[in-house]
């Protein structure tokens, strides 16, 4: 096999037991890796009936077959489940260094059932998998622990951790890898910790990566890499982290503000946007493996309440969820939120979206004080977000911090209040801090019909509405106008197999809008071999977004799933917005009509399926 | 070229806009934060349609022509593509995407004023009105 090894190990931690199992061919030319390949393991040997967090649930990391070359933008892995915060299925993307070490030891992925009876830690070097006590890390924080594991297993080592969020089964906590790269979405830090396990470590001896065609494969890395390097985007986004353009976000109504109250403040644009963090807090600039974007931020905040030593800073979502969403416009503030949840392993879109939630709640006395002992939640109150809420609720402290736990979903339905109309959510998972009413209409779509709930980057329909998408090899020419719904089902359409390749394959989309389709189909042909045409890539791509749909049915959901919070798509109160309708119900309609899907039950139907080779899973659904 | 009878009329609406631009203060005080000397590069329509902007050093000056000193970004279009951008009528972003604009350097500065493109669709309105190429005027 070529670019992947074909080869995972699956830990049974009941057993404290790990066998190394081979993946035939047709699962990674049919499904191409990563977040697809998992959902493939997990429709075959998955246990619908079993809790996200019980011992019986799955947890699957998995690479994409570009993991371990040397080119900016594939060094991400999936990891997938049924998620604790939505019990559906789900998976969340990481950057980092883990998936290329990951390719190195000989693996594609990890396979994790079972619970084991310690607290352990996975090691894997090369051909070689322990299970070993995590001793004193069990209960230390991520930032700790990491460097523990640096000590013990070597500088070389590469690890994934959870935090006390994880194991004390916050709905979101995360994974974070060095401290830095989170995969942050749907709760799977809570999953490892349901099974007992504080980290997987993996080292290899040397990096080997066995390329189907190595010489075209070296030709088209080198172009790539230069052409990604030097692309506008890249350089904005070295420059200025991912938050670089915030201010003009601010202007188009893209950037949430008090739980997407406002579309609009002027000032807070300035104070949080990426030049001023540059200016401001940078230190240094950081990279995921061979990213020469390096869009990452290190940062200290010298003096001041929140003070932070040199370290990992925070991105745009982070930024903007501890920022404008609370109301606050303290840069430093957010770095501090953002560092503190790294550290306790909570995923920070969720975590500020439901302090947002929380803070309209209290505002409007669906939550009183009775229900937070006391803690008052106001807008803009970073301090007590920083001292005790983000805490609280990593340690499950507390009325409030068991309650913000749970999730905005999850605590709005424990509340069974009208706290359910501030909820800025589909299908159980808070929104990223784009407000499809200014960022772009197709977002509300692709929000609603993305498997794992509000997603932004489940597909790239946010660039192609920005304008940043141009892939007329495969009909995507149109010019898109954000806030209108013309022509957005059918890039929709597009953009769920787009991003079913991306996050199959676990390429940066920050990177990869720079390769055409047509180098896409090159790329997978050098690299693994896939033998693929563009329509065969188009189709694995198809086929992937299906049987994520098919998945969620078969964990309940139908098309009245494919939903999305009204404050999402309620006409704006200000800003570049203000008073735009959009047409869900419409957008919606079509799309389903585009993709096959039936009106009640939200999958594809039986002729759709089997023209994808999807008869075993067509007649298992339709039977 | 669309819009223009000849290579020096798009310099001649594009260095009014500047100056206007920078009596406006919120405009002037946009463009100080950029802080690049600024190569836009019309070229393609003809040897001498191309203009600067220096807005380094809190001073913002316009001229026609490439400067002496090597720029810190070069924005190629065409100058119709040109007149649409400055009429707030081309996705600046869509227009790099499918290479109608061409970026060489640092565009991080030009951000900041990606907010200010309404206003500054206003004050090239005005200034084509100035210069009677009302008829050129965008819709
Ligand atoms: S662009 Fe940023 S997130 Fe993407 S791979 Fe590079 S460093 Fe990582």
């Amino acid at each position: 096999m070529f670019g992947n090894t074909g080869k995972i190990v699956w830990v049974d931690l009941d057993e404290s037991a790990a066998q190394i199992r081979t993946l035939p061919d047709s699962y990674y030319t049919r499904f191409i890796g990563g977040a697809g390949l998992a959902a493939k393991i997990f429709w075959d040997f998955g246990d619908f009936h079993a809790a996200p967090l019980s011992p019986q649930a799955l947890l699957i990391f998995m690479n994409g077959p570009f993991a371990g070359l040397k080119l900016s933008g594939c060094s991400r892995s999936a990891v997938a489940g049924r998620s604790p915060l939505t019990g559906h299925w789900g998976d969340s993307s990481c950057g980092g260094h883990f998936a290329p070490e990951l390719r190195y030891a000989g693996f594609d992925g990890i396979v994790l059932e079972g619970k084991s009876k310690f607290p352990c830690v996975l090691f894997v070097e090369d051909g070689l998998v322990q299970i070993l006590p995590a001793g004193d890390m069990w209960g230390a924080g991520v930032f700790d622990t990491t460097d523990t594991l640096r000590k013990q297993f070597g500088k070389k080592s590469r690890s994934l951790v959870i935090g006390p969020a994880g194991e004390n089964l916050v709905n979101y906590a995360c994974i974070i890898n060095e401290g830095h790269h989170a995969f942050g979405r749907a709760g799977y830090g809570a999953v490892m910790g349901s099974k007992n396990l504080k980290a997987i470590i993996v080292k290899s001896s040397e990096p080997r990566y066995l390329a189907a065609d190595p010489e075209s494969l070296d030709a088209l890395r080198r172009e790539l890499d230069s052409r990604i390097r030097n692309s506008v985007t890249s350089q904005v986004f070295h420059e200025n982290g991912t938050a670089a353009n915030l201010e003009g976000a601010v202007h188009m109504g893209d950037v949430p503000i008090r739980n997407f109250t406002s579309s609009f403040w002027e000032e807070m644009a300035e104070a949080l946007t990426g030049s001023t963090l540059s200016e401001s807090y940078l230190t240094n600039k950081g990279a995921c493996a061979f990213c020469k974007i390096a869009c990452k931020r290190v940062v200290e905040v010298k003096e001041g309440p929140f003070a932070i030593p040199k370290g990992p800073g925070p991105e745009y979502e982070t930024i903007a969820a501890f920022g404008s969403m609370l109301g606050s416009m303290d840069l430093a503030a957010t770095c501090k939120a953002g560092r503190l949840c790294n550290d306790l392993g909570i995923d920070t879109i969720t975590a500020g979206s439901t302090i947002a939630w929380g803070m309209e709640a209290y505002e409007k006395s669906a939550i009183c004080a009775n229900d937070t002992d006391g803690i008052v939640l106001t807008w803009g109150d970073l301090d007590t977000v920083v001292k005790t809420i983000l805490p609280d609720i990593a340690y499950k402290k507390g009325k409030l911090g068991k309650l913000l736990g749970l999730g905005s979903f999850q605590a709005s339905a424990t509340l069974a209040n009208d706290s359910w109309q501030w909820l800025t959510i589909s299908k159980g998972m808070e929104a990223p801090m784009h407000d499809p009413r200014g960022g772009g209409h197709g977002l509300a779509l692709t929000y609603a019909i993305s498997h794992r709930g509000a997603c932004h980057t489940a597909n790239p329909m946010l660039f192609m509405e920005m304008g940043a998408c141009y892939y007329p090899e495969i009909g995507f020419e149109y010019e898109l106008e954000p806030m209108s719904s013309e022509n957005k089902p059918e890039s929709a359409l597009l953009a769920v197999q787009i991003g079913a390749i991306e996050n199959s394959s676990c390429f940066c989309q920050f990177a990869d809008r720079e390769i055409t389709i047509p180098e896409w189909v090159q790329l997978f042909n050098y690299s693994a071999g896939y033998g693929w045409g563009l329509e065969d890539m188009m189709s694995a791509g198809l086929r992937v977004f299906y049987l994520q749909r098919l998945l969620n049915y078969r964990f309940g959901l139908r098309a009245s799933d494919d939903d999305i919070s009204s404050r999402l798509i309620e006409p704006a109160v200000d800003g570049a917005p203000e008073g735009i309708e959009i047409d869900f119900n419409s957008m919606k309609r079509r799309f389903y009509e585009l993709a096959n899907l039936d009106e009640t039950l939200g999958i594809p139907d039986h002729r759709t399926l089997e023209s994808l080779g999807m008869n075993d899973e067509a007649n298992l659904v339709w039977s | 070229m669309e819009y223009w009878k000849d290579q020096h009329e798009p310099i001649i609406a594009f260095l009014k806009l500047f100056d206007k631009a920078k009596q406006d203060q919120e405009l002037f005080e946009g463009l100080k934060k950029v802080n690049q000397l600024i190569w836009f590069d019309y070229t393609e329509d003809g040897p001498d349609c191309s203009f600067y902007v220096d807005c380094r050093n809190g001073q913002v000056t316009s001229q026609q022509g490439k400067p002496s000193e090597e720029p810190d970004l070069v924005m190629s279009l065409s100058a119709d593509d040109a007149h649409r951008s400055w009429s707030n009528k081309l996705n600046p972003v869509m227009a790099i995407t499918r290479k109608k604009i061409r970026v060489k350097g640092s565009a991080t500065g030009l951000l900041k004023l990606a907010p200010k493109l309404k206003k500054v669709a206003l004050i090239y309105e005005q200034a084509l009105n100035e210069l009677n190429f009302s008829e050129k005027i965008l819709k």
